[in-house]
């Protein structure tokens, strides 16, 4: 206990966890609309943009200051941010190749720069390649500072435009039809976006910090049906990330903390998206196997219905090798579920033959209720179709209809 | 009026004059001239790519015209803003959007909210009386992406209920929809009409053109004709408008059929 104590109140160990938490908030909330937009690529482009502003920070400054870093770094996101947005309005280029144009010209030309700057001897330069993969142990109190002050003004920015932000984000050509100024609250969102690359920037480095800006927005999404719980949870999911991945990195054998944040947070996105109650993989694998296994269950309680009306015996016995044969698969598995829901019943039969089967009384309603329901022409075919789809979306998530 | 005075044709709802729209050169929309009076039940009708969804988002300011100028009770839109209202095209907007039918009829009072304000409980007790108008109010709480089609028509129709407007643009509202709430939505577009507000619709099923509508608009890139239904709504002006397709008109719409046996 006292070890873990010492361990915490680490100086250097502090500055990386307040940092990763720092980071984590102001991306996770931020991600948010970037995600909601479909501009998860926006945060990718940005991220890597910032190589060349962080290059000419150093170089305008002379030093590894920060706030000059930051700044240059800011500039150069939202260059790039503009040129994408000029490419897709001005060109016939689609959103995708302009962001990939916008990433690979603005990063080259970092790159370019960094080598530049590591030629020229400066004495100061060494570690500014760390901002490729971010160096967490290099930061300062007085970096948290401005990482704070800057997270700090993103998040009352965003608490200030929260209704405008939210309306442009779900239904912008309405929002402009109020009179609401929609490009130039999408501007607003870039930069905060931009602002919130810049913060984690010195940690995480340009190519990871991406992942920080999607990642906790699209497991929060999992979770959550409400805006405000979206952002609030991204925003506890990237912190919560950063901490631990931070704190990983510091009793690990010095692995770098950058990726290790975003790994943590990964893991984070798997769990979600696996296991999330409304809209996890699993839930909607499981309802489509159970309705596929209701469905064939159906089928076979028609069947038996159709060869106990045929011999005119509501008790008719159907061998189930017949079953078999007919639905060409084996019936086995829901014959059964139909047993358990009371709807047929085993019949005897001699010692040499396979298993019989036969209707109940509950098993007759059911099979008409089927048939019925089959049937476009009537009124109850509608209410079940309705209730079906209705059931099959509840589950949150599209595409799951095949089950339904 | 009281500022009739510097009013344009402050007796029509809707005045466009001379609108022209193109896209990358390619015209759109040519030298559209439309005036609807107020208290009607417009319909704009004609083929696919006539540009009647632009049409309605010029109007709104939500397209630069090349040329032409569109009024709203006498003034310039911008300034008579408060008194439209717009429901877009269902499939405008992605309905996995986390929130709920509430907040979405919420929006609608953004507008007259201003910046920094929040909806406070008077708000949220206009949007769920809209809801209660489109019979929603049970669906308040309800995540979007949970409703069916013609329930999420029905929140859009209310989030422009909201904004208690003199003239109401709606595209395509019956798109896609079930036969209860096409029936919900017209009942609720002709009380507008009863209480003295200008509907206008962009509509695609000339069966219902007779029934649902009083004043029509026929477009296809130029206005084609309008004015009364039974003046506006002929084979003539029909095959004007569908060209080719006239002849389906023919076989599927027995009102046109009617009239084309007239001539």
């Amino acid at each position: 206990m006292p070890q873990l104590l010492a361990f915490l109140s680490d100086y250097t160990i502090q500055n990386v966890m307040i940092g990763a938490a720092l980071l984590g908030i102001s991306s996770g909330a931020l991600g948010v609309f970037a995600v909601l937009r479909q501009q998860s690529l926006l945060g990718d482009t940005l991220s890597h943009a910032t190589l060349p502003g962080v290059a000419l920070g150093f170089m305008v400054s002379g030093s590894r200051h920060l706030g000059s870093i930051m700044f240059g770094a800011l500039l150069s996101g939202m260059a790039a941010a503009l040129l994408v947005l000029i490419l897709t309005r001005r060109s016939r280029l689609k959103t995708d190749a302009a962001l990939g144009i916008g990433l690979s010209t603005f990063f080259a030309l970092g790159v370019v720069l960094l080598t530049r700057i590591q030629q020229s001897g400066n004495a100061a330069q060494g570690g500014l390649d760390s901002f490729l993969f971010g160096q967490a142990a290099a930061i300062l109190r007085s970096d948290l500072w401005l990482m704070g002050a800057l997270t700090l003004a993103a998040l009352v920015l965003l608490g200030l435009l929260w209704k405008e932000f939210k309306l442009i984000t779900f239904d912008p050509l309405f929002a402009r039809s109020l009179g609401i100024p929609v490009v130039l609250l999408e501007t607003v969102l870039t930069l905060l976006i931009a602002l919130a690359i810049v913060i984690g920037l010195q940690m995480v480095g340009v190519v990871l910090m991406a992942a920080m800006v999607v990642a906790p927005a699209v497991a929060a999404r999992q979770w959550s049906v409400r805006l405000e719980r979206m952002v609030l949870l991204s925003a506890l999911i990237g912190a919560g990330g950063g901490i631990v991945g931070a704190l990983l990195s510091a009793t690990g054998a010095n692995l770098a903390t950058g990726p290790l944040i975003v790994l943590a947070i990964s893991a984070v996105v798997a769990f979600s998206l696996l296991l999330a109650p409304q809209r996890g993989l699993l839930r909607t694998a499981l309802e489509r196997r159970r309705t596929a296994a209701h469905l064939r269950g159906s089928r076979v309680l028609v069947s038996l219905q159709r060869l106990s009306a045929q011999h005119g015996d509501r008790s008719y016995r159907v061998e189930q090798g017949m079953l078999n044969a007919y639905h060409r698969q084996d019936t086995g598995a829901g014959l059964r579920e139909l047993e358990r829901r009371g709807l047929v019943r085993r019949a005897p039969h001699m010692p040499e033959e396979g298993t019989h089967w036969e209707l109940s009384d509950r098993g007759h309603d059911e099979a008409e209720r089927v048939l019925q329901g089959l049937d476009p022409g009537n009124g109850t075919a509608n209410a079940n179709s309705s209730g079906s789809n209705s059931a099959s979306s509840s589950s949150g998530s599209k595409g799951v209809h095949g089950g339904g | 009026m009281s500022d009739g005075a510097n009013a344009h044709e402050p007796d029509l709802a809707v005045h466009v004059e001379d609108l022209t729209v193109s896209y990358q050169h390619k015209p759109v929309l040519w030298d559209i001239d439309l005036d609807v009076p107020p208290g009607v039940l417009a319909g704009i009708i004609g083929p696919n790519g006539a540009g009647k969804s632009t049409l309605i988002k010029t109007i709104l300011g939500l397209i630069r015209p090349a040329a032409g100028h569109v009024y709203i009770h006498g003034r310039p839109y911008r300034e008579q803003r408060a008194r439209v209202g717009y429901v877009p095209q269902r499939s405008s907007v992605d309905w996995d959007f986390p929130t709920t039918a509430l907040d979405v009829v919420t929006m609608g009072l953004y507008g007259q909210l201003g910046w920094l304000r929040r909806p406070g409980r008077r708000h949220l007790e206009q949007a769920r009386h809209a809801l209660d108008l489109v019979g929603m109010l049970d669906y308040g709480d309800r995540q979007i992406s949970q409703l069916s089609g013609g329930q999420q028509q029905r929140v859009f129709l209310a989030r422009a209920l909201v904004q208690d407007s003199d003239v109401y643009f709606l595209d395509e509202p019956f798109a896609g929809v079930d036969a209860t709430t096409e029936r919900a939505i017209i009942d609720i577009l002709r009380e507008l009409r009863a209480g003295g507000k200008t509907v206008i619709a962009v509509h695609h099923d000339l069966q219902t053109v007779r029934s649902y509508f009083d004043w029509l608009v026929i477009l296809n890139v130029r206005s084609i004709a309008q004015g009364r239904v039974p003046d506006v709504y002929t084979a003539q002006n029909l095959r004007a408008a569908y060209g080719g397709q006239a002849a389906l008109l023919h076989s599927s719409d027995p009102v046109a059929g009617i009239s084309l046996e007239r001539e």
